[in-house]
């Protein structure tokens, strides 16, 4: 085993105008979780897809397990798991019979694929099932079944995207537990997550990626060191009667580098500067906003530093293309914390 | 070692396939009515060809002498053989008349006055076919039937005058040889009465092959796309030609079960007799679906979804059902739907299948046929990997 399972060298992908992956570069380590963090339409898909050699690359170059995405695509395949969003199983067939077809593919032999099946079936306590038909399962067995899938030719690199997306707390720990387990049996994991608990619980290292470009890239705990070093202070503002103008309000301040909106009443904001907690209760107050409360939090978390440098507006994938001005505060953002 | 691979893999994708549609109880049944309702559908909707029987024709006597007494008896001797006609007897014109008019009569013969006198003096006799063409195509069955029926008492009567004329010179002749010169003797290369079946069976069976290919690849390719399993197949060491081959083969398997079906009842129910080799008709089967398959893989990769994609196949799909010569010979169309005939590799196939089936032609005969078909195939599949390659990386 090489001692970097991937190194991505200035990779772009370019759909039309529209550069989803732009000029990325970094190394992922043997045995690491590597974690993608952005929000939807950053470009985490695309990167796991080309690195998947599922979508070619426009330019760049990239190597995972020693192999070149684009000459060695066979290689490359041979070499990795693929955990997608979309589940790959077929619902008309059980457990086994998906399980068996992949399986013949990656030239397992009949008796070890036969183990191998129990074995992983086992691990996600899933036996029981096994010559059930899929399209009986939960959501949370289909993801399981999804997971082991990827697992069969026991491939050196497993690659997850949003492996937790839309599956009930439960079955989310207890994938996340499957996802530690196959870690400490020595496989590369690369995840892809918008959910910033998830990227700060499972990934060694982590990847906030938004544009297509890499935002920061360093182990979670340094990345909230880094908020913290640059003089930022967090709270949570309770308002009453929360609305736009208030919103507006708030961002234009000097002080606020990042703000979020939590739920109806309340605001996420990030600030700097001596004034800042008295200049935002001033233009909330000066609005006619009613302060209900106000926590600081003093932990950072993973979302505070993601919210400090990829801007203040919180982006879906709709309003992705048209925001230039959020990009430019992020490439801000990213000098500052360099 | 890596071709071995390549149709290991197909097999599994094929299994695969054939494993998911059996579970499938609708698309089962679809599979199994389609190729019945297509037999029993064309079968009958076409105009038969063949002769109505049993007529309602009058006859009115204007006549009353003794020939047309002879000739009136003579009508109903030869009609009791056919039943063509309904003769039923009228006095006057007036009344057949009414009864064409009122619908129950398709015309009626009228014999006029003068005919026994001129039967017995030497001269020809007139009689008078009325036929009701308002309805054009029983009227051109009436004027058939009636020809025939006259030229046939012709004859009868023509060889009774030439034994009278014989015995009364005294000369030895063969009356059938002075009255029937020529005798054609019609013998068909497949045995029995024509069948249109006979011509349909063939063309249906690599027709449906045809649609369940076709609609099926987009199907079966961009639903895996569009459901995310292509993507495992895709990260799997394998060829994407596997994919192409083992989708394709489990259409095949499909197509052939349909096509086996249609042969049991063409020849079970509709009278259809096969004289060639069975199974040179499935390799003729197998490459009908090599000459086509590459139109279906275009367009799958030129479709960004499955409605899209079967949307471009039955673009492409229906003018070669109906222009291929399926239904009708070929030679019955106009010239220029005949050349647009000859672009469609499904003419070939259709042409290639019947001659097989019906005529027990060899490879030999339809040599012709099959390498324009592989050529179609060669070309459309050249055109085809390459563009369903790059589709996949997109």
């Amino acid at each position: 085993m090489t001692e970097n399972a991937i190194e991505v060298n200035n990779l772009t992908k370019e759909f039309g105008d529209f550069k989803a992956v732009d000029d990325l570069s970094l190394e992922v380590k043997s045995g690491e979780i590597f974690g993608f963090l952005g929000p939807n339409g950053a470009g985490k898909s695309t990167t796991i897809r080309m690195l998947c050699t599922l979508a070619q690359p426009t330019s760049g170059s990239a190597t995972v397990a020693g192999y070149d995405l684009v000459k060695d695509a066979a290689k490359v395949r041979e070499n990795i798991g693929l955990v997608a969003e979309k589940m790959i199983m077929y619902d008309a067939l059980t457990a086994a019979e998906n399980l068996r077809f992949f399986g013949k593919l990656y030239r397992i032999p009949k008796d070890k694929l036969e183990t191998r099946i129990d074995e992983l079936l086992e691990m996600v306590n899933m036996q029981e099932w096994k010559d059930t038909q899929i399209n009986k399962f939960s959501t949370g067995m289909k993801q399981r079944i999804n997971v082991i899938r990827a697992l069969l030719p026991e491939p050196e690199i497993i690659f997850m995207d949003e492996p937790t997306l839309g599956l009930d707390p439960q079955t989310t720990f207890s994938i996340r537990e499957i996802i530690r387990d196959i870690n400490k049996k020595g496989v590369t994991v690369i995840l892809t997550t918008h959910a910033m608990v998830e990227a700060e619980a499972l990934s060694d290292r982590v990847a906030i990626i938004d544009h297509g470009k890499i935002a920061a890239l360093d182990t979670p705990e340094n990345l909230k060191k880094m908020i913290s070093d640059v003089n930022t202070t967090i709270f949570s503002v309770k308002i009453t009667n929360l609305n736009t103008q208030l919103l507006e309000g708030i961002k234009s301040l000097e002080n606020v580098t990042a703000l979020s909106q939590q739920d109806d009443h309340t605001l996420k904001i990030s600030a700097t500067g001596e004034n800042a907690l008295n200049n935002i209760i001033d233009s909330i107050r000066a609005k006619g906003g009613n302060i209900f409360s106000i926590t600081n939090s003093n932990e950072s978390t993973l979302e505070d530093v993601f919210l400090a440098l990829t801007g203040k507006e919180i982006r879906d994938h709709a309003s992705e293309k048209a925001a230039p001005s959020s990009h430019g505060h992020g490439a801000k953002a990213q000098a500052r914390v360099r | 070692m890596d071709l071995m691979k390549i149709f290991k893999d197909s097999y599994h994708i094929m299994a695969k396939d054939l494993l998911s549609l059996r579970r499938n109880k609708m698309s089962m049944a679809a599979l199994f009515i389609m190729p019945i309702a297509f037999l029993v559908m064309f079968g009958f909707i076409f105009p038969s060809g063949t002769t109505q029987t049993h007529m309602p024709v009058g006859v009115v006597n204007l006549d009353n002498g003794q020939g047309s007494t002879q000739f009136i008896s003579q009508l109903n001797a030869l009609n009791s053989n056919n039943s063509y006609l309904d003769l039923q007897n009228f006095t006057s014109t007036d009344a057949a008349k009414t009864q064409i008019n009122q619908g129950k009569l398709y015309g009626t013969f009228i014999i006029p006055a003068g005919f026994s006198y001129n039967m017995s003096h030497g001269q020809s006799a007139d009689v008078i076919m009325l036929a009701d063409n308002s309805n054009p195509q029983i009227a051109t069955q009436i004027e058939g039937v009636t020809t025939n029926t006259i030229t046939m008492m012709n004859g009868k009567q023509a060889v009774y005058n030439v034994v009278n004329m014989s015995a009364t010179t005294g000369q030895t002749v063969n009356p059938q040889a002075m009255v029937f010169p020529y005798t054609p003797n019609i013998e068909t290369t497949i045995p029995g009465q024509n069948n249109y079946f006979n011509f349909l069976a063939p063309g249906l069976m690599i027709m449906i092959v045809m649609m369940t290919v076709m609609t099926g690849i987009p199907e079966a390719i961009s639903k895996e796309k569009e459901i995310g399993t292509f993507d495992g197949m895709l990260s799997a060491p394998i060829n994407q030609i596997s994919i192409i081959l083992g989708k394709t083969a489990a259409l095949c398997v499909r197509g052939f079960g349909q096509c086996i079906l249609i042969l049991l009842l063409a020849v079970v129910f509709f009278g259809v007799t096969i004289q060639g080799s069975i199974i040179l008709a499935f390799a003729m089967l197998l490459l009908g679906i090599f000459s086509f398959v590459g139109i279906g893989i275009v367009a799958v990769s030129m479709s960004e979804d499955q409605a899209s994609g079967t949307m471009i196949v039955n673009l492409l799909m229906f003018p070669m059902m109906f222009l291929a010569g399926i239904f009708y010979p070929l030679q019955q169309m106009p010239w220029f739907m005949q050349d647009i005939a000859k672009v469609i590799p499904l003419t070939y196939a259709a042409d290639a299948m019947r001659k097989i089936m019906l005529l027990n032609a060899g490879l030999g005969d339809v040599i012709t046929q099959v390498l324009i078909l592989i050529a179609f195939g060669v070309v459309t599949m050249a055109i085809a990997v390459p563009l369903f390659r790059r589709s996949m990386t997109r």
